[in-house]
């Protein structure tokens, strides 16, 4: 994007949907100035919003006044504050959503409520350089097929069930080999195949049944070869349904977003795909893969330059905000 | 193991006159054999697949779309009439259908036509689903429309052959969100009329069932917003 020194906006984005407690600086030039990011571990188990939200209390001010040092800019120099509005954990997102709230009227600057899911595929297009992808979103317990089609991401295809990474994590955990990458890296010594469920309906995928069939081979065959059998087959069914969605979508390019994006086999498998239909496969690198706040920044730069943004009393946050409930009014401007 | 044949492979029949659509995973070809003008569809094999699983999917994706299509032709659904099959070549000769894919169309239609064809494909699929077929890819790609304006419904690979109201719903579903996706201005206009045209084919009853069904998926953790409307 060119913009002159003088039109140059500056945002701040705060990212507080699950773990992740981010700032972020990006410029309309395109520039992440700032990303600075502190993730909640918990002592054991999983995540708990309250205590994850507590943390993020505790850390605001610090990350917010290590982003501006690392940009080195004042916060007179901003001209919006972005935060994740949803979806996410309440708890979590009500923190981000706060600390964004008083900046923006302590300094009287617009204030801006990115979708989180809209700001993964949005830093994956601006760090990539590809310009009008097919999607496909495998972060957190999600796992969706969308493009960008009149006005919003549509969601082509999803997930009828539990998310790709979720099967095989659990099927890692229960097998006590581990979550991911601990299947893939068994599945490369593996040999022959056993045939699982594979269902595919159009667009979308189902990874239950898959994941119980696997589970009762457990221990009757070996397990690298299991490995190899679900990872096949999980991939198959996620590089097919993209492969459908590229041509409905009629699209040349491919972004894959989140964490299933770092699988290798994955990678070779879509990349495969692409090439018989003259395709771009991009992926976002692991700085910006996980949650942080640049891309809420640079998102809330987008959302800034066309208009979107909120009066204080519409910020409530929205813990369940379908990615396809967002306008993305900057890719009409051509941005 | 397969050997890995060229797409075109030497066993083919006819002569191939035109390849019509080359689709996620099929190439349609326009053929003429003997004066006599088809097409054939062949499921190509995926280098980026497992052997074993390629071999496995399109084998049986072939077999089950010639057994879908031979029932939904005694059912009286208009769908393209198969005339040969190759398995192994995972390839079916079928009737030519002069037309084109209702998604290439559809937005450029008058609404009066738009509301037409959506009442008859609600007929069609409200026949279909009573007869105990779910289709599985229902997309306005995979919807034909012919000159005269007739529609046919094409491409059964992923379709089932079951009674269970939860396929059948997710055929519903997948047909809303691609118009939801790809002709949104339409789909309210459209889905109304569709909904129309399956009930006087399958009842209201049964259509009933079949929305709730539909709500249910939506609901499953997905279209959440639509779940936290419903507490």
């Amino acid at each position: 994007m060119a913009a002159s020194k003088l039109d140059e906006k500056l945002v701040l984005g705060i990212e507080s949907t699950a773990h992740t407690f981010g700032v972020g600086i990006a410029s309309s030039s395109g520039k992440i100035l700032a990303n600075v990011n502190y993730v909640y571990r918990p002592r054991e188990g999983g995540i708990h919003p309250r205590e994850a939200a507590q943390h993020h209390s505790r850390i605001a001010a610090k990350a917010l006044r290590e982003a501006l040092e690392q940009a080195g800019v004042k916060p007179i120099d901003l001209d919006g504050i972005a935060f994740s509005i949803g979806p996410g954990m309440g708890p979590c997102l009500r923190v981000g959503a706060t600390v964004a709230r008083a900046i923006a009227l302590r300094l009287g600057k617009p204030l801006i409520g990115v979708n989180h899911s809209v700001a993964h595929i949005e830093i994956g297009r601006l760090i990539t350089g590809c310009k009008d992808p097919v999607v496909l979103y495998v972060a957190g317990g999600n796992t969706m097929i969308t493009s960008y089609i009149d006005g919003r991401y549509r969601i082509l295809g999803e997930t009828l069930d539990i998310a790709a990474g979720n099967c095989l994590d659990v099927f890692g955990i229960k097998a006590g080999i581990g979550p991911m990458p601990a299947p893939e890296e068994y599945a490369r010594r593996g040999e022959r195949f056993h045939s699982l469920p594979y269902r595919v309906k159009g667009m979308d995928v189902s990874f239950s049944g898959l994941l119980t069939a696997a589970l009762k081979l457990l221990g009757e065959v070996r397990l690298e070869d299991l490995c190899l059998s679900i990872t096949e087959t999980v991939y198959s069914m996620l590089t097919e349904t993209l492969e459908r969605a590229l041509a409905y979508a009629e699209k040349e390019e491919i972004l894959l977003v989140g964490g299933l994006a770092r699988s290798r086999r994955l990678m070779e498998m879509i990349e495969e795909m692409a090439k018989l239909h003259d395709a771009k496969v991009y992926a976002v690198p692991p700085e910006y893969a996980g949650d942080n706040g640049a891309m809420i920044a640079w998102t809330g730069v987008l959302q800034l330059i066309a208009g979107q943004t909120l009066r204080i009393e519409d910020s409530r946050v929205r813990p369940r905000f379908r990615l396809d409930e967002a306008e993305a009014r900057w890719r009409m401007l051509g941005l | 193991m397969e050997d890995a044949r060229p797409i075109e492979g030497g066993m083919m029949i006819g002569e191939k006159l035109e390849v019509i659509r080359i689709g996620a995973e099929a190439i349609i070809s326009r053929l003429e054999w003997n004066g006599f003008k088809m097409v054939s569809k062949h499921r190509v094999p995926k280098p980026y697949r497992f052997p074993e699983l390629d071999r496995w999917i399109r084998d049986r994706r072939t077999l089950h779309e010639a057994r879908v299509i031979t029932s939904l032709r005694r059912l009286g659904i208009p769908c393209p009439a198969i005339l040969l099959m190759d398995r192994s070549e995972a390839t079916l000769y079928l009737q030519l259908i002069e037309g084109v894919e209702l998604k290439k169309v559809l937005d450029s239609l008058p609404a009066e036509e738009v509301e037409r064809l959506a009442n008859e494909l609600g007929r069609m699929v409200g026949r279909m689903h009573r007869g105990g077929v779910a289709h599985g890819d229902l997309t306005t790609s995979n919807i034909m429309l012919d000159r005269m304006g007739n529609l046919y419904l094409i491409d059964f690979g992923l379709s089932a052959i079951t009674d269970d109201l939860e396929e059948l719903a997710v055929d519903i579903h997948l047909l809303d969100r691609s118009l939801e996706s790809v002709h949104h201005r339409l789909r309210a206009a459209f889905m109304r009329s569709f909904l129309k045209g399956y009930a006087t084919a399958a009842g209201m009853d049964f259509l009933q069932a079949l929305i709730e069904k539909v709500k249910e998926i939506r609901s499953r953790g997905r279209y959440v917003e639509e779940r936290r409307k419903r507490h």
